[in-house]
């Protein structure tokens, strides 16, 4: 990995305790453009937390963040946003009574001349973002809730990169999705690299992220176990990493591993 | 084969894009209406009885409008009958006890203060009531369940129960009555300027659509739908202009004006009621601020998923607040309608009329779970409650009977509500 | 040892003050209101308050806020407190029997006031109610013999409601049965309120074509929702409307003519009248000794009981100087916008 150009994103030693419990402790994590990293670890490991600290949800207690190898400051999800990183949350965070567009644009909405919504301008919109993702949606004007899983999906990532996001978090895109849908996203997915965006995948299924991500990182109780290529480890290392907290040969350890247990 | 008309006709319908549930309610409406006639003798469907039950349904009517929003938000206000009993009591003390000290009777200016002065009041109870349940977090059924008692306690200490009574002559025509209609002419005035604004609506729409390349309804679904909706203000100017003053009103009014009055009595229309107007305007303006505005968007967002709403870097808090404080407002607006209607400010003044205008809120369509409903569905509840309660008078059903009756519409109306709704999901899915 | 000398001390001291705070037993009389948001039950506190004070006696009261139950726990409450006599205003006169007939177990006399507890040991101090509603029907039927009545009654939870509408009837019953007055309308008000009583009336109007000759209505506040509804069809003051309880707003409309009468009840009376036997009975009084009672048995049930029935006083236009000079209400309030010449007790 010799980039001439800085990381997209740089995390260095993210903290932050809740209720004098760590739930992320010291955690050094890179991303570059065009490439996914799978965040694993068991429930409470503070996968979530450590994203939410890039996306504005929380504030971190220490340690800081570069974007394009410069400092960035992150108070808030807004600040997030202007840094160009997009959060798709596991509940998709849509409002089921609006419609696609009306949840595309939350929050940015677009106005007429007269300070009124300008639902047409916005509508016109969304049918070039939803394009390019799903060629075949057609339900503009129905409530989100009529639409079915993988069109939610694709609802929530539109509204990740009409807004020109570069960096991309994604919480368990596949967790409510069939087979079918699951080869949506991962096209979408495909198309998303191409476009030198990052995207930072948290998942539970240890499949759906080799079968998506280029790296993957493991942690265990607020700690980086380690990261490694998916091409370079097999599922087995990657679930001791998870459940023992040991570093296979090929993955580079982090200050979270078993003490004495990279061998 | 059987089928084809059918199916036909529904595509017919959907073509002209009206929303469905509305189209239901004005028929439930129609309904009521005719059968309601029948029973009271051919006494309902008069042009005065219309024009009354307009009159008794405009507050019950503008506090809806604004329920709509605090219910789409996910909350509920028990308050708005008492706030509407210490609103009217302050109005009516300010402007038969408090100004005339200072600017004696029959001011002008009475009436905009003592309104001035309610609208501020409605607008300062709102503020805290949103307060609370924005920042402090208190549930709002609990914050405007403390509202319904303490303001109906405060209601009572300002004049220790008096009733205040009467009230100034300019304030009194926000209630409707003789003084408080506007007569033939300006009826269609307002008539004309309606028919002006629904072709200006429909021709702006169309030109945008066609302008960004968007499908264009059919032509004679646009002819159809906004001939329709002229068709109803004409059909409401009329019933207005039907409506006749009293003859001796009518030759006092004569005398002063100077006019003729031919062998057959002189026939002066009412026009429509004042109430009635301000209750429209009402409607529209919340109706705009719902759909055309970032706050409304965001109070529906806030129904739909208040996370996601929060996410998206929307002031939710502020947004809370402002709807409370908008409910209060228009509890105001109800107030100083109903204080003119009755020419009293009275103690127990708005009692009981949360109920009324949640049922009204949720006959109209509103859910409950919060994220859905429509201003004009609440104000035609408000109606359609109101055509029963004054109905069954007319009809000679005594008060129990009528409540009795009521109570079975409301939850009529929802479970019906809440069939179309689930059909209408499972025929989109897919 | 110094901390049982210590508590010892305390309780001696708080023992010699209670017994030092009450040389005298200054009775206490209990009042039990029913609802005391309404507009006149404050006159009638300040003048039981007033005769109690005059007697040496201590006045305690509570408010059921329209609940029956509430009332039953707010007199058991009261002879707690140590009450030697009790006033009960009665939201439901057979919901508070249980909690009567306790009181009057223990001793301690019971006062009906203005409404009915039908129980033979009560002392029931009332305006006749059925007087006021002969009254009322009286005054309007004097102003038009015949033609179309309509009822507008009061509440279908109150028994007054029917009292009047019973003494109504006898005044109206053979003109009726004559064929000469016409009931063309007839119903209660929820809650005895105005918006309804006008809402009722409108409805009413609409029905007979506006052939309405005369209105009797059970109260002011009915009263002035039906004014509400006949001047918006300029019939206010052509119209005669009844009403009772001397309101200020009623008493203006009595002097510019858009009410006939109101029956007034000096509430200031009836306290005072019920003070003063409280303060009787609760030094020791029996009921059967009392001064100026009579028999009366014309309740639902015909129980024998002991009354004070104080008289209404119909207020028209004629002689609004009394409710003037009783101190009842200020003459500019009851002239007001009364053009010079029309009333006699404003010029």
């Amino acid at each position: 990995m010799s980039h001439a150009q800085a990381p997209l994103v740089e995390m260095r030693d993210m903290s932050i305790s809740f209720g004098g419990v760590r739930a992320v402790d010291g955690v050094s994590l890179d991303l570059q453009g065009g490439e996914v990293v799978g965040l694993l670890g068991h429930n409470g490991a503070g996968k979530s937390t450590l994203i939410k600290m890039l996306s504005g949800a929380y504030r971190p207690d220490a340690g800081d963040i570069r974007i394009d190898g410069r400092p960035a400051t992150i108070h808030s999800p807004r600040d997030a946003r202007r840094y160009g990183i997009e959060t798709i949350y596991q509940t998709l965070a849509l409002a089921e009574n609006l419609d696609a567009a009306a949840n595309l644009f939350l929050g940015r909405e677009l106005r007429s001349g007269w300070g009124t919504l300008d639902d047409v301008a916005m509508e016109v919109e969304t049918r070039k973002v939803m394009a390019r993702l799903n060629p075949h949606f057609a339900k503009f004007k129905a409530p989100v809730r009529a639409l079915s899983g993988g069109q939610r999906q694709a609802v929530a990532i539109a509204r990740a990169i009409h807004f020109n996001a570069r960096v991309l978090i994604m919480d368990e895109p596949t967790a409510a999705l069939g087979p079918q849908e699951t080869q949506q996203v991962a096209d979408l997915i495909v198309q998303l690299k191409k476009e030198g965006i990052g995207i930072f995948l948290i998942s539970h299924d240890i499949h759906d992220v080799f079968d998506l991500s280029d790296r993957v990182a493991v942690m265990k109780n607020g700690r980086l176990v380690g990261t490694a290529r998916t091409r370079a480890v097999t599922k087995d290392e990657v679930l001791g990493m998870i459940i023992l907290g040991t570093c296979p040969p090929a993955a580079t350890p982090g200050p979270g591993v078993l003490a004495g247990g990279s061998a | 084969m059987r089928r084809e008309p059918g199916r036909a006709f529904a595509g017919l319908f959907r073509a002209t894009e009206i929303d469905a549930r509305l189209v239901g309610m004005l028929g439930a409406l129609a309904l009521i209406w005719i059968g309601v006639d029948i029973l009271s003798g051919g006494a309902f469907l008069t042009p005065r009885n219309l024009w009354n039950l307009s009159v008794q349904t405009a507050s019950v009517a503008v506090m809806a409008a604004g329920m709509v929003l605090v219910i789409v938000a996910r909350h509920i206000d028990l308050s708005v009958g008492s706030i509407l009993g210490l609103v009217g009591m302050i109005m009516g003390v300010t402007q038969a006890e408090f100004l005339p000290k200072y600017l004696g009777f029959d001011h002008p200016l009475i009436w905009v203060i003592a309104l001035a002065v309610g609208l501020a009041v409605g607008a300062a109870i709102g503020l805290l009531h949103g307060a609370i349940v924005a920042y402090l977090g208190v549930p709002a059924f609990i914050v405007t369940l403390g509202g319904l008692l303490v303001w109906r306690g405060c209601a009572w200490w300002i004049t220790s129960g008096r009733t205040v009574a009467p009230m100034d002559d300019a304030f009194r025509r926000m209630g409707g009555g003789i003084e408080g209609a506007i007569g033939a002419s300006w009826t269609w005035v307002v008539a004309l300027i309606a028919f002006a604004a629904i072709v200006w609506r429909t021709l702006h729409a169309r030109g945008r659509r066609r302008q960004v390349g968007f499908a264009l309804r059919p032509i004679w679904a646009e002819v159809t739908v906004a001939g329709l909706a002229c068709l109803a203000v004409w059909a409401v100017v009329l019933v207005a202009n039907s409506y006749d003053l009293p003859p001796r009103v009518a030759e006092r009014i004569a005398a002063e004006r100077g006019l003729v009055v031919p062998p057959q009595g002189l026939a002066i229309a009412h026009g429509l009621a004042l109430p009635v107007l301000i209750a429209v305007c009402v409607g529209i303006v919340v109706t705009f601020l719902a759909q055309r505005t970032r706050f409304g968007r965001y109070v529906f967002a806030l129904g739909g998923n208040p996370e996601a709403t929060e996410l998206s870097g929307v002031d939710t808090k502020r947004v809370t607040m402002l709807v409370f404080v908008l409910m209060g407002m228009l509890c105001a607006v109800a107030a100083a309608i109903s204080t003119a209607r009755l020419n009293a400010a009275t103690n127990a003044q708005g009692m009981l009329d949360e109920l009324y205008v949640i049922a009204a809120a949720v006959i109209g369509g509103t859910s409950l779970g919060g994220g859905l409903g429509t201003v004009a569905g609440a104000m035609l509840g408000a109606l359609v409650m109101q055509s029963l309660q004054s109905g069954m008078v007319l009809m000679g059903l005594d008060t129990p009977l009528q409540n009795i009756v009521v109570g079975l519409v409301l939850v009529v109306a929802v479970w019906l509500d809440r069939l179309y709704r689930s059909r209408t999901l499972k025929g989109s899915t897919g | 040892m110094a901390r049982t000398s210590f508590a010892a001390l305390i309780g001696a001291v708080v023992l010699a003050g209670i017994a030092a705070s009450n040389p005298v037993q200054a009775q206490v009389i209990g009042v039990s209101w029913s609802n005391f948001q309404e507009e006149r039950w404050k006159t009638d506190e300040a003048a039981i308050k007033a005769a109690i004070a005059a007697g040496g006696g201590t006045y305690v009261s509570a408010d059921a806020q329209s609940s029956a139950v509430k009332q039953i726990t707010d007199i058991e409450a009261l002879i707690a407190r140590g009450a030697k006599a009790l006033i009960v205003l009665a939201q439901d006169a057979n919901a508070i029997r249980p909690a009567v007939e306790k009181a009057v177990n223990e001793g301690i006399p019971v006062i009906g006031y203005d409404r009915l507890i039908e129980m033979k040991d009560v002392l029931y101090i009332t305006f006749d109610n059925k007087e006021v509603g002969r009254l009322q029907a009286r005054e309007v039927f004097k102003v038009k013999p015949d033609g179309n009545y309509v009822f507008i009654k009061g509440s279908s939870a109150d028994p007054n409601a029917n009292f009047l509408f019973s003494g109504q009837m006898e005044v109206l019953g053979d003109a009726i049965k004559a064929g000469k007055v016409k009931n063309v309308g007839e119903s209660y008000t929820d809650g005895w309120l105005p918006a309804n009583a006008q809402r009722n009336m409108e409805q009413f109007l609409t029905a007979n074509r506006n052939k309405v000759d005369a209105v009797v209505a059970s109260n002011d506040g009915t009263a002035g929702g039906a004014v509400a509804a006949l001047a918006a069809q300029g019939m206010a003051g052509a119209v005669p409307v009844s009403g009772q309880d001397g309101d200020h707003a009623a008493l203006n409309r009595v002097a510019l003519g858009t009410q006939t009468v109101s029956v007034w009840k000096d509430a200031r009376l009836l306290g005072r009248t019920a003070g003063e036997q409280a303060m009787t009975l609760a030094k020791g009084t029996k009921l059967a000794a009392l001064q100026g009672t009579k028999a009366w048995a014309d309740g639902p049930r015909k129980v024998a009981m002991t009354s004070i029935l104080l008289t209404p006083v119909p207020i028209t236009k004629d002689n609004l100087d009394v409710v003037i000079q009783a101190g009842w209400v200020p003459k500019d309030v009851v002239c007001r916008g009364v053009k010079a010449g029309t009333a006699k007790a404003c010029n």
